[in-house]
């Protein structure tokens, strides 16, 4: 066997951060893990979905005894709508993401700060929508382009552009089922509407509204958010970056840019990388500036600047706890409102810049577009000046760090399988060899490994232990979020992670060079999958439902998590969850969301809490898939 | 839903029907033989080599054939998993050559025209150095038959004249004979055998290059597959129908790294660059190149035959011959000058003289070919460089034979090629292009003049033999004490990674191929090429030929694998070799001296091995104090083992290889130790094949001087 540096286990990674909790339990700084078991056990009634707070007769909670609320809605009219609520927040999330993003490309010009850098792909994408294109100034079409992309949001009539994108026989199930949806802010209303006091207690009419739902985030915000993000920052390319709490540097100003926009991080990674800023530590005889990621902004700029990615979800609280943090800039989602307490035991500034997440005892810098640039350098400025002030007797970086290599857009991914075709018999732009490999059984299949993390159950565990028993089985992973930044910091994003895996994903990985776990983006390029497995189905010419290709999100805790699954199911790919959503106290409910979708679009949830369980359920599922291909 | 049989299922049906075959060929000697039978295939130290390389195992005997059949067995696994397919795969090749030894049982020879069957050892290693230098760009199998011979033939020849290896198992050789198709080891196209399991002998021949020249250890299972897959360029051209049991053999080769090309539709599946489903079998050469990757070395020259090293191997009889240059009857020669730029016009192509239609058939001939080359980095050390490649370079032509060099050259135009139209200026095509195209770095301009007026080639040969006389001159001056630096050639790294050669005046590199000038040169012409200088600094100890920058070169090279490398001294950290070496020395112990062989010398030596099998002692890259590989002009070289007492302790060589070197040897041993025909005194396969008592006797009769030396052990 080849001499590989070893993989970092997760027993390691739990080792780091044991060690970083005793340092806050000594400064008397409070962290998750002990807010986590401050709030053990957790409410039975909203574990189940079964607590209505939606009018003020109650809140009602359902029990034996009374087994219905005030109005008399049941255990599974009150589920429902909680959980129609959830994916409606969850889709408003991305979609209010890609909305300030289309705001941005509406601000484009060729002088900055920000300007349109992937002009073929906002071609494709005018003409995709009928915008003239041909002797017309590359800043007309993006500002037409972005009105274009804005109506997706309130269109009057009509319906939604991207699901066309879908092979047809999808279109047909969206269309037969009617949730083929008309616009983002629409559907959103109509489900907040529909789960009003006295509206909808009927579980299939509130799931349906919640597919066509989270279908305008998936196939709408989502994938609004990530065109329009690569046409303004480039569509991502491959890059070798390297990932956990080591990329932290003991003698450079670390700045960690922390949330899921990058019109921000761009910004700052831009300014820390200018002259004017260099020249700046230089008078100050600091070294250099170490711009790092985390959560799902790391995954972003990663995959477009090859910035190093510090840690996902829960190692948030541990960047700041290194004591080695001069800032942290924060932009949108899944930051803890936390954080600005625990920074004020170090020197660490803490800067929020989005209206969207103000947090108290934060720097709020509302951060605009037009002075990008400006409020960028100020802020790196201060990062440096306040470099000064680390204190380091408090300063433990630890040292675990493992090479990645990053950026797979379906893009990307096609230049990988073009290498691999033979031109005396293949077509080039397609998945067609990934389909070839496929139906020969060299690889079973193809798994998308998305999501947070969840102090619910042993942090990373699930993800780590999932990614290696597929890659053991020939299934390849492709991942985003805080899942691909467990693969990044394992080392499982490595190229030679193919030892790591069976004879026939270790083969593919050979003659396509690649690592055998894809980064394929943040969680909003779960729209990247999406066209993924739409493309494997159009160049296999069968249905979504039928390709083994399925989804999994093991340690999913937010809003967004459980709209992602709901578009991934509603595009007839199977989800297989980790942890359970909460709508447990209706029967009806566990049935609509584990079987009653299969029945209308062919995908459905797939519940194990046990990791070990879930992979089988996973690679089962895939086989079965095979077997009714005839493969 | 598909309707057709999985691929996998495929496979796992086949590797069982080679695995019945297996137990049915066995079961059948086992009728006439007991299980202490001996199982060997000819001239080769590395056993039945699949099954070797993969387990380690040796099956020296029938009894542990029928271990290894079993072995097999428990590697048929069938999980719906690729490694279930590979190991499947790779167990059918073992059980095929299982079947294939039954055949040669009791001394039996089961091959004959057109088939070869099992290659030696000698032939796989003389492969090494045109696999390195991608003169041969790969391998190609191709099973079964096309529909005619005409389409057989077509693609044989396509591969041919890419200079790509052709081995051929089942119909398509009969086909190729039919078609009149020359077919042996030498012009690279080898009919293995009729049945399917013959194919075991192809892929001994990759799994071979492993352990031959990447020093892989046999029972290195992964070892193995990843150096075929990394660096051996082969193919498979399966032809339809392509049955199970090809399909499970394919299973193997893709294991091996190496992809399939059929044109079976037919329940067949498509797997990127492994499995290429190509009905149109006259793509199937583009196909295969592409699918592996072969790098083909482009020589696009105006000529109206085929150019290409494939052809090198080819000979023109004397009823085929439609005109003969021979220097040894008639003045002929071949010559590079260097001169100034004015003085040279480039591509200017001048025959002075009669051309070729103006000899009879079967007529003889003057011939004398001069190319002059300047440009502003030649130097005049280059020319014996360039004009050494003469040989390869006319041989290359299809139906041009050429042998010797200087005033001794024998070049034969064969009628075939004189009917194509080839005519003297195409000689000319030829230099030209390849000189240009192989030092295009350091000369700018090129012209070549053919002579064959009988008057102008007397006196150019008169003038040639000064020019000649000088360049040996310069030879003998360039001692490994008078040049200030060595050279480091690396050119077989691709095969064997940990090697370095050191090459110096007195020692050229162990292939034969590379010289202290042509390393030099090629250093020149790329400074960050194979070839990189060596400055040779102060030595510790001049006697065994320690320099310390000469370890420091080889630990760099080697990327650590080598620490130590004396120059002089078999015993002290001996030169690596990459296993392409023209000759092998190693210590037989009853006289105390050593005992050379030369790959071509098959039969046994009085050290108890054959070549092949003293040559698994060494190569790839690893050292073996006692051994040692190197190239045959280093044997008359001062240098030679000098430490341990020189050439004085040589005292067996292969007859054709005392001839060979004898001359110099001779003048060396006179020079070194007052010794006139020493050759007389080294034992030969006339004196003794095998016997080490014989030898001594011989020695002690001819006063040999080993027998005055210290003992080496």
């Amino acid at each position: 066997m080849a001499d590989v540096k070893k993989f970092t286990t997760v027993e390691e990674l739990e080792a780091d951060t044991t060690k970083l909790y005793e340092r806050a339990c000594e400064l008397c700084a409070d962290t998750w893990q002990q807010r986590a078991e401050a709030q053990k056990n957790h409410c039975k009634f909203g574990e189940g979905g079964i607590c209505c707070k939606n009018c003020s007769m109650g809140p009602c909670r359902i029990t034996p005894k009374a087994p219905k609320g005030i109005c008399g809605a049941d255990a599974h009219a009150i589920a429902a709508r909680n959980y129609l609520r959830m994916i409606c927040a969850g889709t408003s999330s991305h979609s209010d993401h890609a909305r300030e993003i289309l705001h941005v490309l509406h601000e484009t010009k060729p002088e900055g700060p920000y300007i349109v850098r992937d002009e073929q792909k906002l071609i494709r994408l005018a003409r995709e929508w009928d915008v003239a294109v041909d002797n017309r100034d590359i800043y007309s079409i993006a500002h037409e382009v972005a009105e274009k992309g804005l109506e997706e949001f309130g269109k009057s009539f009509g319906e939604m552009r991207f699901p066309s994108r879908a092979i047809e026989s999808q279109q047909a199930i969206w269309r037969r089922e009617g949730i083929w949806p008309r616009a983002i802010d629409r559907e959103v209303v109509t489900s907040l509407h529909m789960t009003h006091m006295g509206n909808s207690a009927d579980p299939e009419a509130l799931i349906r509204q919640g597919m066509r739902t989270a279908l305008s985030h998936g196939w709408g915000g989502s994938m609004l958010g990530t065109e329009i993000t690569d046409i303004l920052f480039g569509t991502p390319t491959v890059w070798e970056t390297e990932g956990n709490l080591g990329v932290l540097e003991n003698d450079l100003v670390n700045i960690v840019v922390h949330g899921h926009d990058p019109v921000f991080s761009e910004a700052i990674v831009t300014a820390a990388e200018s002259k004017e800023i260099l020249d700046y530590a230089k008078s100050k005889n600091i070294k250099g500036i170490n711009v790092v990621g985390l959560c799902c902004t790391a995954n972003e700029i990663a995959m477009r600047h090859g910035v190093r990615m510090v840690g996902n979800f829960l190692q948030q609280e541990n960047a700041i706890l290194t004591g080695a943090v001069e800032m942290m800039c924060v932009d949108i989602q899944c930051i803890f409102p936390a954080l600005p307490q625990l920074a004020q035991c170090f020197h660490t500034k803490f800067v929020t810049s989005s209206p969207i997440a103000r947090i108290p005892g934060a720097d709020y810098v509302e951060f605009n577009p037009s002075t990008a640039s400006e409020q960028a350098k100020l802020l790196v400025k201060q990062a440096i000046d306040n470099f000064e002030y680390r204190d380091t007797s408090k300063v433990w970086i630890p040292e675990s760090k493992q090479t990645a290599v990053v950026g797979y857009p379906t893009e990307q991914i096609i230049k990988h399988l073009d290498a691999i075709t033979n031109s005396h018999v293949d077509e080039i732009g397609s998945y067609r060899p990934a389909v070839d490999a496929i139906k020969a059984g060299v690889l079973r299949g193809a798994v998308a490994i998305v999501g947070c993390n969840n102090p619910r159950v042993r942090p990373d565990f699930s993800h780590y232990e999932i990614i290696k028993t597929l890659l053991k089985n020939d299934i390849l992973v492709v991942a985003t979020g805080c899942a691909a930044q467990l693969a990044t910091k394992t080392g499982l994003m490595r190229k030679e992670a193919k030892f790591e895996c069976g004879a026939g994903l270790r083969r593919v990985c050979d003659l396509m060079d690649i690592p055998p776990v894809l980064h394929m983006g943040a969680c909003v390029d779960i729209s990247r999958m999406m066209l993924l497995a739409n493309g494997i189905a159009r160049d296999w010419g069968i249905n979504l439902d039928q390709i083994p290709v399925v989804g999994c999100a093991p340690e999913w805790m937010s809003e967004k998590a459980v709209s992602i699954a709901n578009y991934v199911v509603s595009t007839g790919l199977d989800v297989y969850l980790g942890i359970e959503p909460q709508v447990n106290g209706s029967s009806q409910m566990m049935e609509w969301i584990t079987e009653g979708t299969r029945k209308l679009t062919g995908g459905g949830f797939i519940i194990n809490t046990d990791p070990e369980q879930l992979v089988k359920n996973i690679i089962d599922g895939i086989e079965a898939k095979r077997k009714a291909l005839g493969i | 839903m598909e309707t057709k049989k999985t691929l996998f299922s495929r496979v796992f049906d086949g590797s069982d029907e080679m695995f019945a075959w297996a137990e049915r060929s066995i079961a059948e000697v086992s009728a006439k033989y007991d299980d202490s039978t001996p199982i060997a295939y000819q001239n080769t130290a590395y056993f039945l080599a699949i099954l070797y390389s993969m387990t380690g195992r040796k099956n020296q005997t029938l009894g542990e054939l029928k271990e290894s059949l079993a072995w097999c067995k428990s590697q048929m696994t069938k999980d719906e998993r690729l490694d279930d397919v590979f190991r499947s795969g790779i167990a059918t090749a073992c059980a095929a050559e299982i079947i294939e030894a039954c055949k040669y049982v009791g001394g039996a020879t089961p091959y004959s025209e057109p088939f070869y069957g099992h290659m030696s050892d000698a032939e796989v290693r003389e492969l090494g150095v045109p696999l390195v230098t991608g003169d041969i760009p790969g391998f190609v199998v191709l099973i079964g038959a096309a529909p005619s011979d005409d389409q057989t033939a077509e693609i044989i020849k396509s591969y041919q004249s890419k200079s790509i290896y052709v081995f051929l198992v089942g119909e398509c050789a009969i086909q190729a004979q039919r078609k009149g198709l020359t077919m042996n080891h030498a012009v690279r196209v080898y009919p293995v055998g009729m049945e399917l399991p013959s194919v075991a002998h192809v892929v001994s021949v990759a799994v071979r290059a492993a352990m031959i020249f990447g020093g892989i250890q046999p029972g290195d299972y992964e070892g193995i597959k990843k150096y075929t897959f990394d660096r051996v360029n082969a193919a498979v051209n399966a032809f339809e129908p392509v049955p199970d049991i090809t399909v499970a053999c394919g299973g193997g080769a893709i294991a091996y790294g190496f992809p399939v090309v059929t044109n079976d539709e037919k329940d067949m599946w498509a797997v990127p660059r492994s499995l290429i489903i190509q009905p149109d079998i006259t793509q199937f050469v583009d196909t295969a190149i592409e699918a592996r990757g072969m790098k083909l070395k482009i020589t696009n020259i105006d000529i109206p035959v085929a150019y290409a090293t494939a052809f090198e191997g080819e000979v023109i009889r004397k009823a085929d011959m439609q005109v003969e240059a021979n220097g040894s009857r008639h003045d002929s020669l071949e010559l590079c000058r260097l001169r100034e730029l004015s003085e040279v016009e480039d591509h200017k192509i001048t025959v002075v003289g009669k051309d070729l239609e103006e000899y009879e058939f079967g007529s003889q001939m003057n011939l004398a070919m001069v190319v002059e080359v300047a440009g502003k980095k030649m130097q005049p050390d280059f020319e014996p460089v360039f004009e050494r490649q003469f040989h390869a370079w006319i041989n290359a032509i299809e139906g041009v034979m050429h042998t010797g060099q200087r005033d001794m050259i024998r070049v034969r135009v064969g009628k075939q090629a004189y009917e194509a139209g080839f005519r003297l200026k195409h000689f000319g095509e030829v230099l030209y292009a390849m000189v240009k195209s192989e030092y295009e770095a350091v000369v700018d301009k090129c012209q070549v003049t053919i002579y064959t007026d009988a008057e102008t080639v007397k006196q150019l040969r008169a003038e040639a033999n000064d020019v000649y006389d000088k360049r040996d001159a310069r030879l003998l001056s360039l001692t490994d004490e008078s040049v200030k630096d060595f050279f480091s050639c690396i050119m077989c790294q691709s095969f064997s990674p940990s090697h370095v050669c050191i090459v110096t005046p007195e020692r050229l590199g162990l292939c034969g191929a590379v010289s202290w000038l042509d390393a030099k040169a090629t250093y020149e012409l790329d400074n960050s090429g194979p070839c990189r200088i060596v400055p040779k600094g102060d030595s510790t100890d001049d006697v065994i030929g320690i320099w310390p920058n000469v370890d420091d070169a080889v630990q760099q090279y080697s990327m650590g694998a080598l620490e130590h490398v004396t120059l002089y001294s078999i015993m002290q950290d001996p030169m690596t070799s990459c296993g392409c070496f023209e000759c092998i020395c190693g210590i037989e112990p009853t006289s105390g001296g050593v005992v050379i062989v030369n790959r071509e010398h098959v039969p046994m030596t009085p050290l108890g091995m054959t070549f092949s099998e003293m040559a698994s002692m060494t190569g790839g890259g690893v050292q073996t104090p006692g051994y040692m590989g190197h190239g045959k002009h280093f044997i008359a070289s001062k240098k030679f083992m000098a430490a341990d007492g020189g050439s004085a302790r040589i005292v067996w060589m292969p007859k054709a290889l005392k001839d060979q070197v004898g001359e110099k040897l001779n003048k060396t041993a006179k020079e070194l130790f007052g010794i006139d025909n020493f050759t007389d005194s080294i034992g030969d396969e006339t004196i003794t094949e095998d016997d080490p008592e014989a030898l001594l006797n011989f020695l002690t009769e001819h006063n040999h001087p080993v027998l005055t030396l210290e003992p080496l052990i």
